[in-house]
C-alpha cells in the first residue's frame, strides 16, 4: 500500500506523513491532481513531517503557505522535520 | 440550495424553534431544570455566573444572556432571576424582548420560593410552547445562515482534514452572503499575525493581537506561560513542531477568507462574513460565545472524538480520524478521513460538508441531540472570583 503525505499548498516545503515511514521508503504526495514521489531519508512517524523542497539553515519552514518555524540546520529533500532541526520564531509582542 | 428554517420577528431564522428557560444567575438553576423536565420542548441555559464579579465580567455576561436569548434558534424566552444578582434583571428581560420575540419572566424572590417559581414559570412556558409549535418552516436563502466552529479533542488529523474542510465551508457560506464565526483566543496564538494581515480593517487586526496579549498577560498574572500549556508535550510527540504550526491548523477552518471583524465573546456580528470571537477554547463557554453570535449551529472538529454538544445551537461533529470514525462512530456526523486517504479533495469533503450542515438547519438531528448529549453550558470570566 502507498505511503502518503500530505502537503497543504504548492507553496510548502514540508508535507505530513499519514503512516509510519521507514528509511529507504517512498512517500507519495498529491498536490493539485498531481502526485509526486519523495524517499525518506529516516525513520518518520504518522504525524511527523517529511521535507519536499531543500531548506537552508535559516529559512522558513511553509505549511497552509505560512511561516511555521526557521531551520536551525541545512534540511535535505526526504529528511524528517521536526524539533531537531527546527526552532519556533513566534514571540508574543 | 435553500434551507427550511423558522422566520423571527427581527428576521433572523432559526434552525430550531426552542423555547428557553434563562436562568439571570446560577443560583435558580433547579427552577430552570424542573420548568425544562416538566414543559416539552423547552431547553434550560444553565450556567453557574451573575454575581459577584467585576464590572467587566458583569457585563460580559449580561450581554451574553441577552445574545443567547435573541439566538434565531430560539422561538420565546422565561428569564427566571432570584433577585439579588448582581446582573440587571431587567436589562436582560429588555434587552432580549428588543427581537421581537415572546418573553416572560419570573423571579423567586418575588413569588416566595422555588415550587411557586415553577409553577408560575412552567405555566407561562407551556403558553409559550404551544405559541411556538404553531410556527412553520419555510424556504430560506442561504445568506441567512450563520455557523460558528470550533475544534475539540484534536489530532493530527484536524489540521491535516477537518479544519480545512471547515475552511471550504467557510468559503462557501461568505460567497452566498453568509456569516462565519470563528473563535479560541488560545489556538490563534502564534497565528494571530496571519490572521492580522486578512482583516480587511487593520484596527480589527489589532484587536485580535490584544485578544492573544490579553490572554498571555492573564497567564503570565498567575505565574504561568500559556504557550507552554499550548503546546504539549503530547502535540510534539504527535508530530506538531512549532507553536505556530498548530496555530495554522486551527486558522484553518477560516482559510484564507476575508476577516471582517473582531467580537468581544458573547457579541453579535454586524455584518456577513468572516469574523473572529474572544472565545476561549474551552468547550462550554466557547459554544455559548458562538451561540451568542446568532449562529444557527457549529461545526466541531475533532480527532479523538469530543462528544459534547450546546442546549441553544446543533453541533455538527466532523472527523478525519478513520479510526475515532469508527470507535465515536454514535458521536461523529460526517466523516472526513477521506482526505487523508486521497479519495476526497478538500473542495468534495467541504461541499458534502456545507450541504450536510444546510440539511441540519432545516431540522435534520446532530448525533449530540439525539443522545440529549447537548445539556451543558458556561459563560466565559475572566475573573477574579470574589
Amino acid at each position: 500500500m502507498k505511503k502518503y503525505a500530505k502537503q497543504i499548498v504548492e507553496k510548502d516545503n514540508v508535507a505530513t506523513c499519514v503512516a509510519d515511514i521507514n528509511a529507504g521508503d517512498e512517500v507519495y504526495v498529491k498536490i493539485d491532481g498531481q502526485e509526486r514521489a519523495y524517499k525518506a531519508n529516516a525513520v518518520i512517524p504518522f504525524g511527523h513531517k517529511i521535507a519536499v523542497k531543500a531548506i537552508k539553515t535559516g529559512e522558513f519552514l511553509y505549511k497552509y503557505g505560512e511561516a511555521i518555524g526557521k531551520a536551525t540546520q541545512d534540511i535535505a529533500i526526504g529528511d524528517w522535520v521536526h524539533t531537531h532541526n527546527v526552532v519556533d520564531h513566534y514571540e508574543v509582542v | 440550495m435553500e434551507f427550511l428554517g423558522y422566520t423571527r420577528p427581527d428576521g433572523q431564522v432559526g434552525a430550531r424553534n426552542i423555547v428557553a428557560i434563562i436562568p439571570t444567575v446560577g443560583c435558580v438553576n433547579a427552577v430552570a431544570l424542573n420548568i425544562e423536565k416538566l414543559i416539552k420542548g423547552t431547553r434550560a441555559f444553565t450556567h453557574h455566573q451573575g454575581c459577584l464579579h467585576p464590572p467587566q465580567d458583569t457585563e460580559t455576561v449580561t450581554r451574553t444572556l441577552i445574545n443567547l436569548g435573541k439566538n434565531p434558534n430560539v422561538a420565546a424566552v422565561l428569564v427566571v432571576g432570584l433577585g439579588c444578582e448582581m446582573v440587571d434583571f431587567d436589562r436582560i428581560v429588555e434587552g432580549i424582548k428588543e427581537s421581537g420575540k415572546p418573553v416572560q419572566a419570573v423571579k423567586v424572590h418575588d413569588l416566595g420560593g422555588m415550587l411557586e417559581t415553577i409553577n408560575k414559570g412552567a405555566q407561562l412556558a407551556a403558553d409559550m410552547v404551544l405559541e411556538a409549535s404553531k410556527l412553520r418552516r419555510t424556504k430560506q436563502g442561504l445568506d441567512k445562515l450563520r455557523f460558528c466552529t470550533k475544534c475539540g479533542s484534536s489530532d493530527t488529523t484536524s489540521g491535516l482534514s477537518s479544519n480545512l474542510v471547515v475552511g471550504e465551508v467557510c468559503r462557501l457560506m461568505t460567497e452566498n452572503g453568509g456569516t462565519f464565526v470563528q473563535g479560541e483566543v488560545c489556538d490563534i496564538m502564534g497565528g494571530e499575525y496571519a490572521l492580522k494581515n486578512l482583516c480587511v480593517d487593520p484596527a480589527e487586526g489589532d484587536k485580535i493581537i490584544n485578544f492573544v496579549k490579553d490572554l498571555y498577560d492573564r497567564g503570565t498574572a498567575v505565574g504561568a506561560d500559556v504557550r507552554g500549556s499550548q503546546m504539549t508535550s503530547g502535540n510534539v510527540a504527535g508530530g506538531l513542531t512549532t507553536l505556530i504550526e498548530k496555530a495554522m491548523g486551527a486558522n484553518a477552518k477560516g482559510q484564507k477568507v476575508p476577516i471582517q471583524s473582531a467580537l468581544e465573546y458573547g457579541s453579535r456580528p454586524m455584518c456577513a462574513g468572516r469574523h473572529i470571537m474572544a472565545t476561549p477554547g474551552h468547550g462550554f463557554e466557547n459554544l455559548t460565545g458562538g451561540a451568542a453570535s446568532g449562529a444557527q449551529l457549529i461545526l466541531f472538529t475533532t480527532g479523538r472524538g469530543a462528544p459534547n454538544g450546546h442546549p441553544c445551537i446543533p453541533t455538527v461533529k466532523l472527523c478525519g480520524n478513520s479510526k475515532t470514525n469508527v470507535t465515536m462512530q454514535s458521536h461523529i456526523d460526517v466523516d472526513v478521513a477521506s482526505v487523508i486517504e486521497e479519495t476526497e479533495t478538500v473542495e468534495q469533503a467541504g461541499k458534502r460538508l456545507y450541504e450536510f450542515a444546510v440539511a441540519v438547519a432545516s431540522g435534520t438531528l446532530t448525533k449530540a441531540e439525539i443522545l440529549n448529549f447537548d445539556g451543558h453550558m458556561e459563560i466565559l470570566i475572566k475573573g477574579p472570583v470574589m
